[in-house]
């Protein structure tokens, strides 16, 4: 088997492109959740009320102090667990895939959320103040101050931090192989170890993560070109 | 108690003041930046206050549209007492949301830094608060929108984002924006101190044919020339305290005023 019948990227096409396309919408879906838990932990953050602060402070630190890897193996298992458990006590054990893809994306979120909270955190607090009083001061409901003012106004400053993770998520959806979910990165550890062409799939995989980069750094500048409009741009 | 005086104050709107104070006190910290500052202004005339920088003006000013809240003392705004929580002992904690919001979309405000919102255009800026505030649509807040940019003759540059104006542009829009919620008084927070001085005239010009058609207005200000002229009351802030107030003749003729305004003037 060895040198008559050598499998190639043609033959490993198929659960490759399924493989990329389970590590986008893994992507999309954790970093949705994280700009929610992102602005969440924000506006805890920046809460008057303490408990509210702490509880904020204590997930975007411990969060971002331990190893994602460690992470998403700890919150894997634990998840895992209580989810069995609880599909066990309703009588609906058996939902395996399910239970991977949603861990996959929840682990991510998670820890999205956190590096979120202070991309987000900082770039509120570096909107200046009296556009803040302004809309205080023509009786803006905070709902209203918040989605017309608050946002539109830190989206600048966000950006470009927001764009890192984002790129460093893509990357991050790799580290999902180690809980054996059919990802990208863990078809092609498959495709290389079966084939042992080691190279050429290692080297697909990473054109393929430079595709998924390239095209939404491409987006990213057209998103903050856009949320730049009243800018005016260095002369 | 509060119903019976908005009622007072409805039954007789042609000559209520726009704003009662009663003795405002205003601490921040230990510090006591109004000391018991009362004040009247009637409906349809310009009161101005003036005094050296730490004096309280911009706090007093504040107070009446609530960005400062003050520590003691009595409101009433438009036709309406401010209801305040009180402590036992009468100190203001706290303030009512609602009708909060409803007094400033009665009363607003030009700041000295403008204050505009960078990610609107010059119309979007004029039509923002009409529209989430008064809820207008975006047809009747650009109508009104567009009426007072000709006012203030920034009606060319409504698609212009604010960053591209130069500072007095940018206060006349400010200016259409407070206008465009049609209030019923307007406060002007030191609006010439942070321009350029050759843009100074542009913006004061449109201040005064604001006092000229009878607006209620109420501002803080440095230019003592022009304050002497537009306003019909002048109020002479000192350390917290009304060091003088009356009509402009009176408080420039006064000797004991002149001394306090001397280094001013």
């Amino acid at each position: 088997m060895t040198s008559m019948t050598p499998e190639g990227l043609i033959d490993w096409a198929g659960p490759i492109l399924n493989g990329a396309l389970t590590t986008v919408q893994i992507a999309v879906l954790a970093y949705a959740i994280g700009l929610l838990l992102g602005l969440l932990g924000a506006g805890a953050k920046l809460s008057p009320w303490a408990p509210l602060r702490g509880l904020a402070t204590v997930y975007s630190t411990l969060v971002r102090a331990v190893p994602e890897l460690l992470l998403i193996l700890l919150l894997y298992y634990a998840g895992a667990q209580a989810l069995d458990a609880l599909l066990g006590y309703l009588g609906m054990a058996g939902a395996v895939q399910i239970t991977g893809f949603a861990t996959a994306v929840g682990v991510l979120a998670f820890v999205q959320g956190a590096y979120m909270t202070e991309v987000f955190r900082g770039a509120i607090m570096a909107i200046p103040r009296g556009q803040l009083e302004a809309a205080s001061a023509f009786g803006f409901s905070r709902w209203a101050r918040f989605h017309r003012i608050v946002l539109p106004g830190m989206l600048p400053n966000a950006l470009p931090g927001m764009s890192n993770l984002w790129l460093i998520l893509i990357k991050d959806t790799a580290l999902i192989s180690v809980i054996g979910f059919n990802e990208l990165f863990f078809t092609i550890q498959q495709a290389a170890a079966s084939s042992r062409a080691y190279f050429l799939f290692y080297a697909a995989a990473g054109v393929i993560y430079l595709l998924m980069t390239l095209s939404s750094t491409a987006l990213f500048t057209r998103l903050e070109r856009y949320v730049r409009r009243g800018q005016p741009t260095e002369a | 108690m509060t119903s019976s005086l908005q009622h007072a104050f409805r039954s007789h709107s042609s000559t209520a003041p726009a704003v009662v104070a009663t003795q405002l006190i205003k601490h921040f910290g230990e510090l006591e930046v109004l000391k018991g500052i009362s004040l009247e202004v009637p409906e349809g005339t310009v009161t101005s206050i003036i005094g050296a920088s730490g004096s309280g003006k911009s706090t007093l000013l504040r107070c009446m549209n609530l960005l400062e809240r003050p520590d003691r003392g009595e409101l009433a705004i438009a036709d309406e007492a401010i209801r305040f929580d009180r402590n036992p002992q009468g100190d203001i904690i706290g303030l009512d949301r609602r009708q909060l919001q409803r007094l400033r979309a009665k009363v607003t405000m030009v700041f000295q830094q403008f204050n505009l919102w960078p990610h609107l255009t010059v119309l979007g800026n004029v039509i923002e608060a009409p529209m989430r505030v008064k809820k207008l649509s975006r047809k009747q807040a650009t109508a009104l929108g567009e009426h007072y940019l000709e006012r203030v003759g920034m009606a060319d540059r409504r698609d212009a984002y604010p960053a591209f104006l130069s500072g007095g542009q940018q206060q006349r829009v400010a200016i259409a924006r407070a206008l465009a919620m049609e209030p019923r008084l307007l406060l002007f927070d030191e609006p010439t101190s942070a321009l350029d001085p050759e843009r100074v005239n542009e913006v004061l010009g449109v201040i005064r044919g604001l006092a000229d058609e009878g607006r209620t207005m109420l501002l803080v200000t440095h230019e003592m020339h022009f304050a002497r002229e537009v306003s019909d009351q002048l109020v002479y802030l000192d350390q917290g305290h009304i060091a003088c107030s009356g009509t402009p003749k009176d408080v420039f003729e006064d000797p004991r005023c002149r001394q306090f305004m001397a280094p001013a003037a």
